[in-house]
């Protein structure tokens, strides 16, 4: 009885006739790509989308691998991914389809509301290893970060232009990470500005998200700041991408064009990213 | 003195088994209270919407539905196969122990290992890419030993009287199998069969790299595809998911959903094992 | 059907039959061979040595890349060890119990019991993990996050109990009866055959229940890549956050190209886990057939 259902389900599925269009990639871009998968599904029934997340360094590997049309990455190619698909004869399309801010957040009642770049970098590399110095308390900093995987993780490594130490705790992801800091006062971690862009609600957040300055004499910045992102006035503010395998570019056409029409940008937007500064 | 120490330390084995109790119990009752309110008619036929935030589990049921299906058509032949050799045909001799040998082996493998195979083999070297049908093959590797193993053992229960007077009367060795002795193991073979795949049901490793997807639109249309599973989406709920917070209830009730799969299998299988041995 | 027609048939099957007891060793042998092959392909690239002595393990794909596992094979023996330290004595006093004290009916609810608990999946005490077992770690320790050693210890315990039960009741009710009858009659009561009798006449079956136990737990990925916090630098305590092998695997194999440096030292790390979980079950096997050969006699 049972097989007889599945063959007839199985005969179903070889006759449809859908599109498979496989996204994978960044974990930043992974809820805002299913939302938009969900929605181009409302009106495009025969394409079928599977998203998935796992990092940039996996959808880049994937496109590499062949295994993939759409790479999301929160981070540009290295030279040697560059190299590899140059060796395996894999070409693609870049396409940036949204500028996303990485904000560093605290414990809601951390005493401080701003650092600085050289001050974040000394306590990501673990020059730094207590809050003392900083705010007074005496506490052990509590690092919650993401994955080698993760694009986010890349980005602020090259932007700070360290390594991490690696009593970092390495978190599933951003939800994690917000987790994490919501319990712990004496934490610091980093997420894409989206994440808590969604929560900052009356609710109460539960996070503080600190103001950031380049240098000693600059003016700190908030990731939240519409303005400062549009003029590229953040420190870490980064455009999101999409890489397209080549062979696939005409397949994904239709998916592409509703991200850049009014309803996906309005997605992209309650998703807490924003348009990409001219 | 020591009689009362003595009378204390006895009930050591009890306390024991009080703990492990309150284990299940701690499981059981945390995650049905706060997961069954969740579930609706709603919440098992429907699509999931709003960024996965709302709606129901509908692609994650039929993914691991699928899964479980392919995993089966795949291993329960070979495992039955394989298990007739053991059991009917084979000698003691070196290659007949050293395929029992690898069958205990396999047997001992953690899941993520034949998730890398599968990723190289079903992936990779034979181009499936990553797809229902790499991730349930995958899963029928995982349970090819526990089927192996429990089908012989149903089969050795069979009494040697039948197979020899089956063949006093001049079938075949073959015939004898066929019409006699598996179908008087059949209850033994089902039980085994449920209790593996409902095992498989529930694995999450294997399916990471060989296809399981954190989204996917609509039902898997084909088999090349990708899905969602269960498993999997509970631990993307969890941990992955945008909203964790906002998103808990739902994954109380994949959690719930994911159980009572497993426990409607398994209490199947104690079902057909009661059947067969009171007929014995 | 002809004599000749069904002979055929029964010599075809015969060898369709024993083709695929030959496949499980081709399946075995396979799965070796993929690890070793790609092993061998890593220590071309880095020192074995190195590899096995490294305290860093931080992956990337130029030759600042450390490849060390001790953090990792470190943080899976603080895990397995916490869980063990958890699961022996409460998976033996359990199978003591089932087996020398209780009646026949609770035998038949504990022992499905038992049951339950083996088939609730993975994942689903992973996430127990992160809505009940941390939140409780964290207020009892006063800790900010109870995502660490302490947490995978009590998850993996809760995993690997079912395997050391079963194994251990079927030890203890090996023992023969002969053995408890003359403890009696010598004048011990039932705590005293326990301890001084039994349990030491079943002593091999325990310790394969044990080494089961621990493989289980070894070879464990969801639940701790869920619960311990995955940060890859040596555990100071229970109440870090500590990053196991598998979960290494499971996190890092997804973002490697193929053929890489890092896509060849995970292999040779899932070589390693393999290797480990090989010795541990068959020294628990061994021992367990030992038993099989005891309680025949």
């Amino acid at each position: 009885m049972r097989s007889a259902i599945f063959l007839f389900y199985l005969l179903l599925m070889a006759c449809r006739n859908t599109q498979i269009i496989e996204i994978k990639g960044s974990d930043t871009e992974v809820n805002v790509a299913a939302r938009l998968a969900e929605d181009f599904y409302k009106t495009n029934a025969t394409y079928n989308i599977s998203v998935s997340g796992g990092g940039s360094g996996l959808g880049i590997a994937s496109l590499v691998n062949g295994e993939t049309d759409i790479a999301n990455s929160s981070r540009p190619m290295t030279t040697d991914e560059i190299a590899l698909m140059k060796k395996r004869k894999i070409d693609c399309d870049t396409f940036a389809f949204a500028e996303d801010a990485v904000a560093f957040i605290v414990s809601s009642n951390f005493p401080m509301d701003s650092l600085t770049v050289e001050q974040l970098a000394n306590i990501l590399s673990g020059k730094l290893l207590n809050w003392s110095l900083l705010t007074g308390k005496n506490m052990t900093i509590n690092i919650y970060g993401r994955q080698s995987n993760s694009g986010t993780y890349e980005f602020v490594k090259n932007k700070l232009g360290i390594k991490y130490t690696n009593r970092a705790k390495e978190m599933n992801g951003n939800a994690q990470i917000i987790e994490g800091i919501k319990a712990d006062k004496s934490g610091i971690g980093y997420v894409g500005a989206g994440y808590v862009m969604k929560e900052n609600a009356p609710s109460g957040l539960g996070v503080k998200v600190l103001k950031i300055a380049s240098s000693a004499n600059a003016k700190a910045i908030s990731p939240l700041d519409e303005e400062a992102i549009a003029q590229r006035r953040y420190f870490f503010q980064r455009p999101l991408y999409q890489f397209i395998k080549r062979e696939s570019v005409n397949k994904v056409q239709p998916f592409i064009a509703y991200e850049q029409s009014p309803r996906g940008l309005a997605i992209i937007k309650a998703s807490g990213y924003y348009p990409v500064p001219k | 003195m020591k009689q009362a120490l003595q009378k204390i330390m006895s009930l050591l084995p009890a306390v024991c088994t009080a703990i492990v109790l309150l284990f299940l119990l701690v499981i059981v009752w945390d995650l049905f209270s706060k997961g069954l309110p969740v579930i609706s008619f709603h919440f098992v036929f429907d699509y999931p919407s709003d960024g996965m935030t709302k709606g129901g589990i509908l692609p994650a049921i039929i993914g691991t539905f699928l899964l479980t299906m392919i995993a089966t058509i795949f291993s329960v032949p070979f495992g039955i196969a394989c298990a007739v050799y053991l059991s009917e045909y084979a000698q003691n001799t070196i290659p007949t122990r050293l395929i029992r040998a690898s069958i205990r082996n396999l047997a001992g493998i953690p899941s993520i290992i034949y998730g890398l195979f599968g990723l190289a083999l079903f992936v990779q070297s034979l181009r499936f890419g990553t797809s229902l049908v790499s991730a349930g093959l995958t899963l029928g590797l995982l349970s090819l030993p526990y089927i192996i193993t429990t089908t012989e053992e149903a089969l050795k229960r069979v009494p040697f009287s039948l197979r020899e007077g089956t063949l006093a009367v001049g079938a075949t060795q073959l015939e004898t199998i066929k019409d006699v002795v598996i179908p008087s193991a059949m209850p033994g073979i089902l039980t085994g069969v449920v209790l593996t795949l409902s095992r498989a049901a529930g694995e999450t490793a294997p399916i990471l790299f060989t296809g399981v997807a954190f989204y996917t639109s609509g039902l898997p249309g084909s088999l090349k595809q990708e899905f969602m599973a269960l498993p999997y989406h509970l631990y993307m709920l969890s941990t992955q998911h945008q909203a964790i917070e906002q998103v808990r209830p739902l994954a109380y009730g994949t959690a719930v959903i994911l159980i009572l799969l497993v426990f409607v299998m398994n209490l199947i299988a104690f079902f057909i094992r009661y059947k067969y041995r009171q007929n014995e | 059907m002809k004599i000749k027609l069904r002979e055929k048939f029964d010599f075809v099957f015969k060898q369709l039959f024993r083709t695929t007891g030959f496949l499980t060793i081709a399946i075995l042998a396979g799965i070796f061979l993929m690890l070793f092959y790609n092993t061998i392909a890593f220590f071309l690239h880095f020192k074995p040595f190195d590899f096995i002595t490294g305290t860093q393990w931080s992956p990337t794909n130029d030759s600042s890349a450390r490849f060390g596992i001790l953090p990792l094979l470190i943080s899976t023996c603080f895990v397995t060890i916490g869980a063990m330290f958890f699961a022996i004595p409460l998976g033996i006093g359990t199978a003591a119990y089932i087996s020398e004290y209780s009646s026949k009916t609770t035998q038949n609810i504990l022992k499905p019991a038992v049951e339950v608990l083996a088939s609730v999946p993975s994942v689903a005490i992973g996430f127990l993990g992160i809505v009940v077992i941390g939140p409780f770690i964290a207020k009892i320790f006063g800790l900010q996050n109870g995502l660490n050693a302490l947490n995978g210890s009590v998850l993996l315990a809760m995993m690997s109990l079912p395997t050391i039960v079963t194994v251990a009741e079927d030890a203890i009710h090996a023992v023969p009866q002969t053995f408890r009858e003359a403890s009696y009659a010598m004048g011990a009561n039932r705590w005293q055959t326990l301890m001084k009798v039994t349990l030491p006449a079943a002593g091999p079956g325990l310790i394969a229940a044990v080494m089961l136990g621990v493989g289980r737990a070894i070879g464990e990925t969801m639940t701790v890549l869920m619960a311990t916090g995955n940060a890859a630098a040596f555990p100071r305590g229970f109440l870090d956050s500590i990053r196991t092998i598998t979960a290494t695997i499971a996190i890092e194999m997804g973002e490697v190209p193929f053929q890489t440096t890092h896509y060849f030292a995970l292999f040779a790390v899932a070589a390693l886990l393999f290797l480990i979980t090989l010795a541990v079950n068959i020294i628990g096997e061994s021992l367990a057939n030992r038993l099989r050969r005891f309680n025949v006699s």
